[in-house]
């Protein structure tokens, strides 16, 4: 690898181990909690702040957009805080009935094409002032969760979790936090000791491989990690699977 | 349902004021051109905004309504449209402005394509088999253009044709003085190495002599790979660029992000009529576009 090419990496792959920090503990979480889809809710619903603002002609105000993709992000977190109390039962149904909702709600506002921007990576365009951003804003969730061991309330969670949602999208895109959300959860839910070190060692190696790849086969980036990611964490359940 | 929405719609249209003729564009530049030549004889509706990509759009009840009003549908052609037009056109049933029809006209034809592909591969992204389609942004294919709508104008509505053949003298003079003009400004672009974002600007580039040093989504609408924007930085460094270009309705982070690597200026041009507040008409379209180029420089 050249000068260059690291130059390029460096960043992405900043930005990754920033979304692992936060979306590992927050995915076994989702995982234990049933409620998958809440992700793809909230970052929906995020997303819908974010062409709300631009609606009202507020695009050249970088933080006042933040500001109010947090907000949005903040009322679907109470949403989802709300739904998990009073229909438990049918939680799915509801989170994702709210996500088809907000990406629906957000073609009929729009006038161009923020929900692709959305979903397709952005990973390589990432710039040190989000790094910095997302950095301090991760500290500050970590430090919050730590505060309360772990088990915070419903709606506690839910707004923690919504906010490093919000911030990981724009950095990354939805299907890399999707994947850096459940992947590590899901393939190491099994394992007796040591689950954390596993979850992080699968969400790193999945970044540092699908970069690689994405400079050695040219590949897009952020899918490049998501496969690169399940295939780790796939071998990783396969051979570490109980009994 | 849909029935009933058509219903709706076209009772709200028939509100609107009768011209003799209602002219279907798909574009706000075909627009443009079309009020320029015809002024108050037709009546406009302009199927995407510049903000939107005229690839994609989503089709909507409103759209096909105005399609079924329509005498002329006035588009790029060149497959830019072909995602939503003919499924448009087919449930308009209105067969007056199908394909090979005098009501339907398509600007492509009468201009010289660039990037015309020696070889069809859908693996490469958006490719145009007819070439690219993004003819709006040299000024020059608007003459053939417009000699050609003018008379499609005075043959659908003959009790006008002296207004129309008045009225595309008049545009003929007007727009070749300000081709002059625009390329009197634009001298100091001659042979500037720019940045694309995506290959929209080869007719700009062609015009003004601007020199394409890289394209930083080679697929365009596809995310690039690492490899790739290495071999661009690596290209800038021999081959320094003054800026990189992208149009209106763009993220900006692709561009952001060479800004931040190769320390250039990011020009954001209006693409088509709308997509900037300057860019009102036809004219402010390249005034702007030369202003903003010229911005660019410093």
């Amino acid at each position: 690898m050249n000068a260059l090419e690291f130059d390029i990496l460096l960043p992405a792959f900043l930005a990754g181990l920033l979304v692992l920090a936060t979306h590992i503990p927050f995915g076994m979480r989702v995982l234990q909690r049933g409620v998958i889809f809440a992700d793809l809710a909230v970052a929906q619903i995020a997303g819908l702040g974010v062409v709300i603002a631009g609606l009202l002609d507020l695009a050249d105000q970088p933080l006042l957009v933040q500001l109010i993709a947090a907000g949005s992000a903040l009322c679907g977190a109470a949403l989802l805080a709300w739904i998990e109390r009073n229909a438990a039962e049918v939680k799915e149904a509801y989170i994702g009935l709210t996500f088809v909702l907000a990406a629906s709600l957000g073609i009929l506002l729009m006038s161009r094409d923020v929900l692709k921007d959305l979903l397709v990576g952005q990973i390589l365009w990432v710039n040190n002032t989000q790094l910095i951003g997302t950095a301090v804003l991760s500290a500050v969730l970590l430090i919050v969760w730590r505060s309360l061991h772990g088990s915070p309330s419903h709606l506690v969670f839910y707004a923690l979790f919504a906010l490093a949602i919000t911030a990981s999208v724009q950095l990354v895109g939805i299907y890399l936090v999707f994947a850096s959300l459940i992947v590590p959860a899901l393939a190491t839910h099994r394992l007796p000791q040591r689950r954390m070190a596993f979850a992080f060692g699968i969400g790193i190696s999945g970044y540092v491989i699908g970069l690689l790849l994405s400079v050695w086969l040219d590949l897009p980036a952020g899918v490049a990690i998501v496969w690169a990611m399940a295939v780790v964490g796939l071998s990783t359940a396969i051979l570490k699977r109980p009994g | 349902m849909k029935k009933i929405l058509l219903i709706i719609s076209s009772l709200l249209f028939t509100l609107q004021a009768h011209a003799a003729l209602n002219v279907f564009a798909c574009e706000p530049e075909w627009a443009a051109l079309t009020q320029e030549l015809a002024g108050d004889k037709v009546s406009l509706y302009t199927a995407t905004g510049a903000l939107q990509d005229p690839h994609r759009i989503e089709a909507r009840p409103s759209l096909i309504a105005q399609a079924r009003r329509a005498n002329l549908v006035v588009c790029t052609g060149a497959e830019l449209e072909v995602a939503w037009l003919p499924v448009v056109l087919r449930e308009s049933g209105n067969n007056t402005v199908l394909p090979g029809s005098d009501g339907y006209f398509e600007a492509a034809q009468f201009v010289t394509m660039l990037e015309v592909p020696t070889r069809l591969d859908r693996g490469e992204g958006d490719v145009h088999a007819l070439g690219n389609p993004h003819i709006q942004t040299d000024p020059r294919n608007f003459l053939p253009v417009a000699e050609a709508l003018g008379k499609r104008l005075a043959q659908l509505d003959p009790g006008h044709a002296a207004h129309y053949q008045q009225r595309l003298a008049a545009f003929n003079q007007q727009w070749r003085a300000a081709i002059a003009k625009w390329e009197a400004q634009a001298a100091p672009l001659k042979g500037v190495a720019v940045v694309v974002q995506h290959k929209g600007f080869p007719y700009l580039s062609h015009w003004l002599g601007l020199n394409e040093v890289a394209a930083l989504e080679p697929k365009p609408g596809m995310e690039p790979g690492a490899a790739h924007l290495a071999q661009v930085l690596n290209t800038l460094q021999k081959q320094p660029a003054r800026m990189v270009l992208r149009a209106a309705y763009q993220n900006e982070r692709p561009s952001e992000w060479i800004v931040q690597h190769a320390h250039i200026a990011a020009v954001a041009l209006p693409y088509t009529v709308g997509g900037s507040d300057n860019a009102k008409d036809l004219y402010g379209l390249f005034d702007d576009t030369i202003a903003r180029l010229l911005a660019g420089l410093q």
